[in-house]
């Protein structure tokens, strides 16, 4: 008997909570159901009627119908309450958020960065140097001889006539190999001064990283393999390349590395100078005589190195046609990255 | 360098070869090919006009009105040159036509109200020569309507290569033959002489003397008697004028044609201008003055190596004659200089003097020292052939130490080792011979190798393995796809200075990079500066002693272009000197990595929502504490605060770590804005992030969540306003128990109300304790005592009550 009420009486609540509309008519649910002299506690009454066998069955089922009946009514409730919410403040969504400045790296630190990353991932450590380096570190240990027109290939500040602005970061090499026996592998970014006039080409400072890697068997195909990886990570994994011959009084043989022009496809503009080609590196084996200079044995060594600029490179891969944009920190501009 | 490819087929077989070929493999092996002039290309448009009638521009004076035929039609073209005339055969350039000096293209255009419909052109115009003197008149023989580079055999290309200062081998037309000799495996081809002399001895017309044999190891001379100087023929003129030389005279038209061809600089003297017929080549002991031949006074250092007659240098050697014994039209004897200098001194003079010639560049990189005589013995026929005259019989060759040819071993294995690749013998053999060296003998394992004298750069086994890989092709030498990486620490030092910068950009700031080089003014504003010797302006004559001066200058900049609300920073190295004696060592000066915030107008913006707030010393204070906070080193360092400030700023206040001053900053004054053109507030703060970085940073550890609750307490007290804030805070953490563990200013109330001289200060305190539940009571009695030890200290009266 009273389970069958239990039954009816679960059936009715749930049709009843269904057709509720607001908050009002709620209540009176509430009232009825859960009321001082409600349907739930009048059965609760008829429960002391039941016998002793049927007690803990009914009263399990009857505390259970209690609950259901609660929680459905709670949880309507805070919906009907939340809706009465956004009904009296009339919420518009379509205000603005409030703003929050985020910074930005400079695009040559980003620059920089990507380089590093890729270095880093094939086990090259990183190692600073000083800008303001001996005539000894800068030329004289990297087999630039005095007196040699190669000199003249870096136009150079000079503080006197022993200390200069570094005109690459090549002597953070010497300095590196002063300092560890081999192995060694690094990048070496940095600062370099050049006594040239400013232009939208040429800036009287910029910056370059340089990269060393000496061992027992180190060689120019090893060289080549890790710079044409390099440059497809960097530039994109389609590119062409190409490795010319040059000169550096550090590197022997020396060579510099370029890649198709990506604004043109090779087939020529204005950015390569019609060749179809651009310039990314320059690259070499250590020369034996900077061996020499930081103590190692050149038979049972050999090395490589390379250095590129770091605003040429971010000039070519964002498209930026004047170096000195890098350098006049306009707001407008560092916002751009 | 320029290179006509027509003059260099003379000394290589390039049949079957396409310019394009050439160009590409020149610049593999190292001679990059820096521009092409290709004269089909560019002259393609220019066509034989006749001349059919000239009027005078009815609007301008100076201008013609011509007829121009074309072969097919009659055009109306203006031309501005006094020599055109009627009748005359003339370059045509029609509309459409790019001229090739200033790169335009020709167009239809009226000029002084009248249309022209194309150029008649002059040889400036066609980058022929620099004569813009008027219009090339053609032979009237030519047909209007025929291509020009077909009437004035205009079929050259001519490559513009950069030579690295390793190359002295190369600064010729038959030196970069060689290459191409080696590249493409065809032969050599050096002209042969064929001297007619006379029978009179050169012993007897001159004599030569080296008193400087160090710095002169070769002299050697050939003597041309009764010549007849005049202007050159075209054939010679024309080969001077497609690389850029203007033609003089035949003698030193010749001269140059020679060093051209094979690299050998050489210089005519007039003979009969050399006293005692002789020549001495020595060293001056002290300064002195010379005339060259281009009429300046040149002031020459001592120890500058001179060539001299019997009484009078006649030229600085290597460098460039001298007025006092130039060809002159008049000159019948000549005698012809060809000799070896000592690289280092020929530098060393040119550099002193800024004179830059076409000998001195070939000289001061190296010249064949066994090619004087050949190169002597050329010019001499070739003379004889273009201005008559005979030559002597014999030459002079003054050579006390022959300079001999080295000779290296190359260990075969060793190419391997170098390049990870095993070029086969056989080319190896061919590339080096083909280059000009001797293979002395072959055994297992290794090559001799004889080096000629042209190639000074070539000194070990090294240089040779880069001349077999430059020649055999860097790009026919694989490339590797795996490398092995060692297992040992990996250094970074530039992670610190990555991770203020990263703190930097948490916080909403933007990173520029600056120019360390700076004017005296500003350099001198933060520190002692250090001078650039050779500057390039006054602006960039120091290098900065702080980031600050950059930065403000960044400001000025960016509020110019009405960019008024700025959050930078920078991070760079700043220079100070340490002694005044200048710098000798490292120990002169130090070069520190600093860090510095900049900010200035508004750091929060009006919004619908907020209200605009201005940046102010706080909110620096509260950066400056946030970057502490991310690069772990809060509560580590000390503050202090100076209120007068120093000569840069008027709030400022210091970081400390221990004794030593890490960091400072503040507002800047007012003056020192002036000198940067700003009006709004500026506050800077630099750190040193060489001294940061040696800081050992405390490792971060877990904590666990407090278990028991906290007891939050407030207070507010009216303090007499010269009483710090700082100074109260201390106050109370001092005299707070153990339990007490946190003690924070949350509001500042001025107001007459409370007084004019008053200030109401309200603090947060927590208690708790890890181990358990305080109770109201200890917590109330601990914060009452507080309060009277605070109201004692300060004279302060607790608000509320
Ligand atoms: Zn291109």
């Amino acid at each position: 008997m009273l389970e069958e009420k239990i039954k009816q009486i679960t059936d009715d609540f749930n049709s009843d909570i269904k057709s509720v509309e607001d908050i009002q008519k709620l209540e009176e649910i509430r009232i009825k159901y859960l009321g001082r002299n409600g349907v739930v506690s009048s059965l609760f009454d008829e429960l002391k009627k039941a016998s002793n066998e049927e007690k803990p069955a009914l009263g399990k089922s009857l505390n259970l119908l209690r609950n259901k009946i609660t929680e459905d009514f709670n949880s309507i409730k805070t919906r009907f309450e939340s809706l009465d919410d956004l009904k009296e403040i009339k919420i518009d969504l379509t205000l603005p958020g409030t703003r929050r400045q985020i910074g930005s790296k400079h695009i040559l630190t980003q620059t920089l960065d990507e380089i590093k990353t890729i270095f880093q991932s094939m086990g090259f450590s990183v190692y600073e140097g000083p800008e303001l380096e001996s005539d000894y570190y800068n030329f004289e240990a990297l087999n630039f001889a005095p007196d040699h027109p190669a000199r003249d290939m870096q136009d150079t500040f000079f503080i006197n006539k022993d200390f200069v602005l570094r005109t690459h970061t090549s002597p953070v090499q010497i300095r590196l190999m002063e300092s560890h026996k081999p192995p060694v592998r690094a990048i070496m970014p940095g600062r370099v001064y050049r006594n040239e006039a400013v232009s939208a080409r040429s800036y009287c400072m910029f910056h370059q990283v340089e990269g060393l890697y000496v061992d027992t068997d180190v060689t120019f195909a090893e060289l080549k393999g890790t710079l044409v990886s390099f440059a497809k990570q960097f530039y994109g994994d389609d590119l062409k390349y190409r490795f010319r011959t040059s000169f550096f009084p550090f590197t022997e043989p020396s060579a510099e590395m370029d890649i198709t022009c990506f604004l043109c496809h090779g087939g020529g503009c204005k950015v390569c100078k019609q060749t179809g080609w651009l310039e990314i590196l320059g690259c070499g084996m250590v020369d034996p005589n900077v061996f020499k200079y930081v103590g190692y044995d050149s038979e049972k060594y050999t090395g490589y190195a390379f250095g590129m600029g770091i605003e040429r490179t971010a000039m070519l891969k964002y498209g930026i046609d004047d170096i000195r944009v890098f350098f006049e920190n306009d707001l407008r501009f560092l916002k751009q990255f | 360098m320029k290179i006509s490819l027509n003059w260099l087929k003379e000394y290589v077989d390039l049949k079957g070869i396409t310019t394009k070929e050439i160009i590409s493999k020149l610049t593999l092996a190292g001679l990059e090919v820096e521009d092409v002039f290709d004269e089909t290309e560019i002259y393609k448009n220019f066509i034989v006009g006749l001349v059919k009638d000239k009027q005078k521009h009815p609007n301008a004076d100076r201008l013609s009105l011509c007829t121009v035929f074309d072969g097919k039609n009659d055009l109306q073209v203006i031309c501005g040159a006094p020599n055109v005339e009627k009748g005359q055969n003339i370059v045509f350039a029609p509309a459409g036509t790019i001229i090739p000096k200033g790169n335009f293209e020709i167009t239809k255009a009226k000029i002084r109200g009248i249309e022209s419909n194309g150029m008649i052109c002059s040889e400036d115009e066609l980058l022929l020569s620099d004569n813009h003197e008027g219009i090339i008149v053609l032979d009237s023989r030519l047909k209007p309507g025929t291509k020009i580079t077909k009437a004035l055999g205009l079929n050259d290309v001519i490559l513009e290569i950069g030579i690295t200062p390793n190359r002295p081998d190369a600064l010729s037309h038959i030196g970069i033959a060689r290459d191409l000799a080696a590249i493409f495996k065809r032969n050599l081809l050096v002209p042969k002489r064929k001297l007619k002399e006379s029978k009179e001895k050169i012993k007897s017309a001159a004599a030569i003397e080296i008193q400087d044999t160090i710095n002169c190891p070769r002299y050697s001379a050939k003597v041309v008697k009764d010549v007849d100087v005049k202007e050159s023929p075209e054939w010679l003129k024309n080969r001077l004028t497609k690389i850029g030389l203007r033609p003089r005279n035949n003698i030193v038209d010749i001269t140059n044609y020679v060093m051209h061809e094979c690299g050998q600089p050489l210089h005519a003297f007039d003979l009969n201008l050399l006293c005692g017929n002789k020549i001495i080549v020595k060293s001056t002991e002290s300064e002195s003055v010379f005339v060259t031949l281009d009429s300046k006074e040149r002031k020459l250092p001592a120890g500058s190596l001179m060539i001299c007659d019997a009484e009078k240098p006649v030229a600085i050697a290597g460098i460039m004659g001298g007025e006092n014994s130039e060809i002159k039209d008049a000159t019948k004897n000549i005698l012809i200089e060809s000799a070896y200098f000592n690289p280092s001194v020929i530098r060393k003079t040119a550099k002193a003097l800024g004179l830059n010639t076409d000998a001195s560049y070939r000289f001061e990189r190296g010249t064949d020292p066994n090619n004087t005589v050949y190169a002597a013995e050329r010019a001499a026929q070739l003379i004889s052939e273009v201005a008559g005259g005979k030559i002597l019989n014999g030459v002079i060759d003054i050579y006390p130490v022959k300079i001999k040819e080295k000779k290296l071993r190359l260990r075969i294995e060793r190419i391997e080792k170098v390049l990870g690749y095993t070029i086969p013998l056989k080319s190896v053999s061919l590339i080096l011979k083909k280059l000009g060296f001797k293979i002395l003998s072959a055994s297992t394992g290794f090559i001799t190798v004889s080096i000629p004298a042209f190639r000074p750069d070539i000194e070990r086994e090294i240089d040779l393995i880069e001349e077999i890989a430059r020649i055999y092709g860097y790009d026919n030498i694989p490339t590797v796809s795996k490398i092995s990486i060692s297992l040992g620490e990996k250094n970074d030092s530039s992670a610190f200075a990555d991770k203020a910068r990263d703190a930097a950009l948490s916080l909403g700031f933007y990173e520029m990079i600056n120019n360390p080089l700076q004017s005296e003014e500003l350099s001198a504003l933060t520190g002692k500066p250090i001078k650039i010797m050779n500057p390039l302006s006054t602006d960039m004559e120091y290098l900065r002693t702080s980031l600050l001066p950059g930065a403000l200058t960044v400001v000025s900049q960016n509020i110019k272009h009405g960019e008024k609300d700025l959050q930078l920073f920078e991070i760079g190295n700043v220079f100070n000197l340490n002694s005044d004696s200048g710098i000798e060592s490292f120990k002169d000066f130090t070069e520190v990595q600093k860090f510095i915030f900049v900010l200035t107008g508004k750091i929060q913006q009006k919004e619908w929502c907020q209200s605009e707030k201005n940046a102010d010393i706080y909110v620096l204070k509260g950066l400056v504490h946030s970057f502490e906070c991310k690069i772990l080193l809060d509560n580590v360092l000390n503050d202090s605060y100076y209120h007068d400030g120093n000569s840069l700023f008027d709030l400022f206040f210091t970081k400390k770590f221990g004794d030593l001053e890490i960091g400072s900053g503040g507002r800047i004054r007012k003056e020192v804005l002036k000198k940067f053109d700003i009006q709004q507030d500026v506050f800077c703060f630099e750190f040193s992030l060489d001294e940061l970085k040696k800081i050992k940073i405390k490792r971060r550890k877990y904590t666990e969540p407090l278990k028991f609750p906290k007891v939050i307490r407030d207070f507010a007290f009216i303090f007499d306003k010269s009483v710090q804030c700082n100074d109260v805070e201390k106050f109370i953490r001092q005299q707070g128990s153990e339990l007490l563990k946190s003690v924070k200013l949350f509001d500042l109330f001025e107001n007459d109300s409370i007084g004019a001289d008053k200030k109401s200060l309200a603090f947060n305190l927590e208690y708790f304790s890890e181990e358990r539940t305080l109770t109201e009571e200890e917590v109330e009695r601990e914060f009452n005592r507080l309060i009277s030890e605070v109201t004692n200290k300060f004279n302060a009266k607790l608000r509320g009550s």
